[in-house]
C-alpha cells in the first residue's frame, strides 16, 4: 500500500455513499448559513451564536420526544418556536448594541447553551449525549419516527434503484429545505420589509430617521435565522443519531461564515454553492494521498481550505455571487 | 397646508403654544455638561425657521432630542398638538416631523430608487405578514411609490440616476437625495442639519429653491440649521439663536442680526 505521491484513488469518484454524506453536511450547513446571511448579509448583525440556536433546537426536540413523551412530528415545531422564542428573549436587550457587542453576545449565549448541556445531565445527558431511552423496557429513541418515514422513502426508492444510499432520505430532505428556503427568502428579500432590513444594513439611523421600527425588522430576522439554526439542529441530529455538546461548538458558526464567505455576501443561492464547495475542500482532500503521515495529512487538509479561502479573499472579495459594488460602497 | 397669511416672507405669529411644533424647557446633559439647557421655542406652520449659534451651542443635540434620536432629560415638545417628547425616532418620523443628517446618510449599497421607496409612509409590504397574505396590495401599493418616487427624483434632477447605486452620487446629490427621500415620508416639518455644509454654491441654491418652492406650494414647514447668515438672512422668515444650550433670541432677520446679545454670543461675549 504505497501510494504514488499526489494520486487520487478511483474511489474518490465513485464512493457515493462518502458522497452522499458529505452533501448532506453541507446542506446542513447551508440552512445554518442562510440564516446567516438573512443576519449579516442583509440586515447587517453579526450573529456569533447559530450553532447555539443549533442545540437549542435540536435538545428542544430530542427532550420532547424522550422526557416529555410528546410525538416527533409535534416536537418538531414546538422545537422550532422555542428556538425563535430563545433567539428573541437574546435579541430583545442585545440587538441594541452596536454590532461588535451584539455579535459577542451571541457567541457567549451559545457557548452558555453548550456548557449548560454538558453539565445538565439529568436533562441532556452531558456527555454522553442524548439518543435513546428505555421506556419500561422498550427502547424509545428521539428519531424513531424519522426512521420509519426514511424506510418508507427507502422502500418506494427500491422500486427504481436497487439498494440505495441509508443517508438518501435525509439528503433530499435538508436539500429539499435549502431550497424552499433559497426560494423563500430570496422572495422576501425583494418585498419592502427586505428593503427595510436593507436599509437597516446600510445605516440603522437613517431608517429610523424614516419612520422605520428597526429593532423589530432586527428581532425578525433573528428569529427566522433562529427557526433555521433548528431546523439545522434538528438534521444534524438525524445524522448523526445522536445530540452531544461537542456538535455544537463555536467552530461550527465559523464553518457557516466560511460558507458565506464563499458564496458571497448579499446572495442566498451563493449560501449553497458556498457549502458544497467548502464541504467538497474539506472532504474531498481526504482522497489526495500524499507521502506523508496520515495526522499531517488530516492538518494539510483544513490548511488547504484556508488557502482557498485566502485565495478567494485576494482574487475575488465579494465571494462567488456577492456583488463587488455592494461591499466596495457598504463602508 | 399653507394659509395665506404665512406664505411669502412676511413673519408669523410664534407665541407659546401655537406653532405646529413647540419646544419648551427641553434639558438635555451628558454627564456634567448640559448640551441643552431649558431650550424654549415654537416653529409656525409654514415658515422656514432657521436655527443659528455658535459652534458647542446644542443645536444637533436639540435636533436629536426632538427627533427621538436622544432621550431628553425633562422638558415638553409638542407637534401638531401632541405631547412627542421621548417618543422613539421612528414614531416621531411616522407623525410627519422628518429629519436628515449633517453628515448625509445615502444608503449606498442600495439604488438611489430604493432610497426613495424605502421612505414612503402607509407600505403594507413592510410588516412580514402582509408579505406573505396581502401581497396583492403591497404590489399595488408599490406601483404608486415607484411613480411618485420617480417624479420626486425628477424634480431634484435625479431622474437619471434612480438604478444608480446611491454610494455613486456626489457629495451635492446626496444632500439631494436625502431631501427628496425626506420628502417620500410626506412630511409635516422637515428639520434640515446643515444642508449646505459641504456642497458646491450652485447645488447649495438649488436646494434653497427646492425649500422656498416646497413652503410655497405645498405648505411645508422647514427648520433648519445653517451657519451662513447669508443663507439664514435671505432665506428664513425666522430665526431661533442659541448659545450655551439656550436660546438667546428669537425673530426675524433682520431684528436678531441687530440683536447685541447675538453678536456678543458669537464674538465670545457673556450672553
Amino acid at each position: 500500500m504505497s501510494p504514488p505521491p499526489l494520486a487520487f484513488t478511483l474511489e474518490a469518484f465513485t464512493n457515493f455513499g462518502f458522497w452522499s454524506g458529505v452533501l448532506t453536511i453541507a446542506g446542513i450547513y447551508a440552512v445554518v448559513a442562510l440564516g446567516l446571511q438573512l443576519n449579516v448579509g442583509y440586515t447587517g448583525i453579526v450573529n456569533f451564536g447559530q450553532a447555539g440556536f443549533m442545540a437549542v433546537g435540536g435538545y428542544s426536540m430530542a427532550i420532547l420526544v424522550l422526557e416529555a413523551g410528546l410525538s416527533f412530528w409535534l416536537a418538531l415545531p414546538a422545537a422550532v418556536l422555542i428556538t425563535m422564542a430563545f433567539g428573541m428573549l437574546i435579541g430583545l436587550p442585545s440587538l441594541r448594541l452596536r454590532a461588535d457587542y451584539f455579535a459577542i453576545v451571541t457567541l457567549a449565549t451559545a457557548e452558555v447553551v453548550r456548557l449548560a448541556a454538558q453539565n445538565a445531565r439529568g436533562l441532556t445527558g452531558g456527555n454522553k449525549g442524548l439518543y435513546c431511552e428505555f421506556d419500561g423496557g422498550d427502547q424509545v429513541c428521539f428519531d424513531d419516527a424519522w426512521r420509519s418515514v426514511s424506510d418508507s422513502i427507502l422502500g418506494f426508492v427500491e422500486n427504481f434503484w436497487a439498494d440505495p444510499e441509508a443517508l438518501l432520505p435525509l439528503l433530499l430532505v435538508v436539500w429539499l429545505t435549502v431550497a424552499i428556503g433559497i426560494v423563500g427568502l430570496s422572495f422576501v428579500q425583494g418585498t419592502p420589509w427586505g428593503r427595510v432590513l436593507r436599509a437597516i444594513r446600510e445605516d440603522e439611523d437613517a431608517a429610523r430617521a424614516l419612520g422605520k421600527n428597526t429593532l423589530l425588522y432586527k428581532l425578525q430576522s433573528l428569529a427566522i435565522s433562529a427557526m433555521l439554526g433548528a431546523l439545522a439542529g434538528f438534521f444534524l441530529a438525524l445524522f448523526l443519531a445522536t445530540i452531544h455538546p461537542d456538535d455544537y461548538e463555536p467552530i461550527v458558526t465559523f464553518f457557516a461564515f466560511g460558507v458565506l464567505i464563499l458564496g458571497g455576501l448579499a446572495s442566498y443561492k451563493g449560501v449553497a454553492i458556498g457549502a458544497v464547495l467548502l464541504w467538497t475542500l474539506l472532504e474531498g482532500t481526504r482522497f489526495v494521498e500524499l507521502p506523508i503521515s496520515e495526522e499531517k495529512t488530516a492538518a494539510l487538509r483544513f490548511a488547504i481550505v484556508g488557502v482557498a479561502l485566502i485565495l478567494l479573499m485576494a482574487f475575488r472579495p465579494q465571494g462567488m455571487f456577492g456583488k463587488r459594488e455592494e461591499m466596495v460602497l457598504g463602508d | 397646508m399653507a394659509t395665506e397669511a404665512t406664505r411669502g416672507s412676511g413673519p408669523t405669529q410664534a407665541s407659546s403654544g401655537t406653532g405646529l411644533l413647540d419646544v419648551a424647557g427641553v434639558v438635555k446633559g451628558f454627564g456634567g455638561i448640559r448640551a441643552v439647557d431649558g431650550a424654549s421655542f415654537a416653529v409656525a406652520e409654514g415658515s422656514i425657521t432657521a436655527l443659528i449659534g455658535p459652534n458647542g451651542a446644542g443645536k444637533t443635540t436639540l435636533f436629536n432630542v426632538l427627533t427621538g434620536f436622544l432621550r431628553g432629560d425633562g422638558g415638553s415638545v409638542r407637534f401638531a398638538g401632541d405631547e412627542i417628547f421621548r417618543l422613539p425616532a421612528y414614531a416621531i418620523a411616522r407623525r410627519g416631523m422628518v429629519r436628515t443628517f449633517q453628515i448625509t446618510k445615502a444608503l449606498a449599497a442600495m439604488p438611489v430608487i430604493d432610497n426613495m421607496k424605502l421612505a414612503a409612509p402607509d407600505q403594507p409590504g413592510e410588516r412580514l405578514h402582509n408579505v406573505l397574505f396581502r401581497a396583492g396590495v403591497m404590489r399595488r401599493r408599490e406601483r404608486e411609490v415607484h411613480e411618485q418616487a420617480l417624479e420626486l427624483l425628477e424634480v431634484f434632477d435625479l431622474g437619471d440616476l434612480g438604478d444608480d447605486y446611491a454610494g455613486t452620487l456626489s457629495g451635492g446629490q446626496r444632500k439631494l437625495l436625502e431631501l427628496a427621500r425626506a420628502l417620500m415620508a410626506q412630511p409635516k416639518l422637515l428639520l434640515l442639519d446643515e444642508p449646505m455644509a459641504g456642497i458646491n454654491p450652485t447645488l447649495g441654491r438649488r436646494l434653497l429653491d427646492h425649500m422656498q418652492r416646497l413652503r410655497r406650494e405645498q405648505g411645508r414647514t422647514f427648520l433648519f440649521i445653517e451657519h451662513d447668515m447669508e443663507v439664514v438672512m435671505d432665506h428664513a422668515d425666522r430665526v431661533i439663536v442659541m448659545a450655551e444650550g439656550r436660546v438667546i433670541a428669537e425673530g426675524e432677520p433682520h431684528q436678531v442680526r441687530e440683536d447685541p446679545t447675538v453678536v456678543d454670543a458669537y464674538l465670545g461675549g457673556t450672553a
